[in-house]
């Protein structure tokens, strides 16, 4: 490596007070003005924004970062308890269609026995189109009682139990 | 009594970790270690005054945010440093507009009225030969000039070899002498 390639290198290690000259470097860089070209515009560069330091007050900083940190924490927390009940807002409403979709199949059943569909129920069908009002009304009461006793007595408990266990739940109901 | 130990003796990379596990002196200490330099990088780059702390706070908050990405790897400072560059990259991108404005300048305090105006002059040429630069040259030879940043260190925080960093070094010292000479 050539003298000016050597001091180069060692050019920002002194402009930053992490080192000195040797005589022979001071010696060079008296005589070559390509490497004092060299220094002065490191040293500058070293030296650009030093009296914005004082300027920049880092306990104002540090308390501004930690208070925004601290109010991004807290917002995550909200976000992640918001999804949550969002997940089991959406629990809820499968476990509530299950639940309703399985009585519907044990009531709605055909003359030869055949299941119904839950989601058929919205439609009119034949089979409920032969029953009379009275017989209606027996049906819709039976439907109505199940589920309202289905959300209020299952809610406490799916909201303690994790994935694997829901999904259990599910099953079961499912048969 | 003796008060709770404080952590400004420690490392970084202990500070950070006491940081993740909650405390949060260390990352104040963090910040006041670090706050000066990054906002000298960032001014150095041709950030503008007036949205200096802005940018220091911006650049510390993403940084805490995500510092279980640190790995180690570079130090902390120059990884915080290569946060705050990409943070005014953006900013300049969204604005669109020069990277650097030299009506506001600095007066350096010392005894030598002369000699610092010249450097303050030298300073002032060196700032807006900078912005002249491409990116990489400029944040190379800033990591290098102001943090003492070996070239392995500016490859892993800038995404380049050190070969490559050392060439982008001596291309900035190459075109920043021409511009001040």
């Amino acid at each position: 490596m050539s003298e000016c390639g050597w001091l180069s290198d060692r050019i920002p290690a002194v402009a930053l007070g992490r080192a000195e000259w040797t005589q022979q470097e001071v010696q060079h860089l008296s005589e070559c003005r390509a490497c004092q070209q060299e220094w002065e515009v490191v040293r500058a560069a070293s030296r650009l924004g030093e009296s914005l330091v004082p300027a920049a007050d880092p306990e104002a900083t540090a308390a501004s970062v930690l208070h925004r940190l601290r109010r991004n924490r807290e917002a995550g927390r909200r976000r992640r308890g918001a999804w949550g009940f969002a997940g089991f807002a959406a629990a809820a409403a499968v476990v509530a269609a299950l639940w309703t979709g399985g009585t519907d199949r044990q009531l709605d059943r055909g003359p030869e026995g055949a299941p119904v569909v839950a989601g058929q129920l919205a439609i009119p069908l034949p089979e409920l189109e032969i029953l009379q009002p009275a017989e209606l009304d027996s049906v819709l009461q039976m439907l109505d009682e199940p589920s309202a006793a289905a959300a209020s007595a299952d809610e406490p408990d799916l909201r303690d139990l994790n994935s694997d266990e829901l999904e259990r739940v599910l099953d079961s109901w499912e048969g | 009594m003796p008060g709770p130990p404080k952590p400004d003796t420690t490392t970084d990379p202990a500070l950070v970790a006491a940081y993740r596990s909650g405390d949060e002196r260390a990352a104040a200490e963090l910040v006041r270690r670090h706050a000066g330099p990054l906002g000298r990088f960032l001014y150095s780059l041709g950030a503008e005054r007036e949205d200096l702390d802005d940018l220091i706070q911006e650049t510390l908050f993403r940084a805490f945010r995500r510092v279980e990405s640190w790995r180690g790897g570079a130090s902390f400072r120059s990884w915080l440093l290569a946060i705050g560059s990409n943070l005014l990259r953006d900013q300049v991108r969204k604005r669109r507009g020069k990277l650097v404005s030299l009506e506001d300048r600095e007066i350096a305090d010392g005894a030598d009225p002369h000699a610092d105006l010249a450097a303050v002059e030298t300073g002032d040429r060196v700032r807006e030969g900078l912005a002249r630069l491409p990116r990489l040259q400029r944040e190379v030879f800033i990591l290098r000039a102001q943090e003492g940043s070996d070239y392995g260190e500016i490859a892993a925080v800038l995404g380049t070899t050190p070969g490559a960093a050392r060439v982008h070094y001596h291309h900035a010292v190459k075109r920043l002498k021409e511009l001040v000479r």
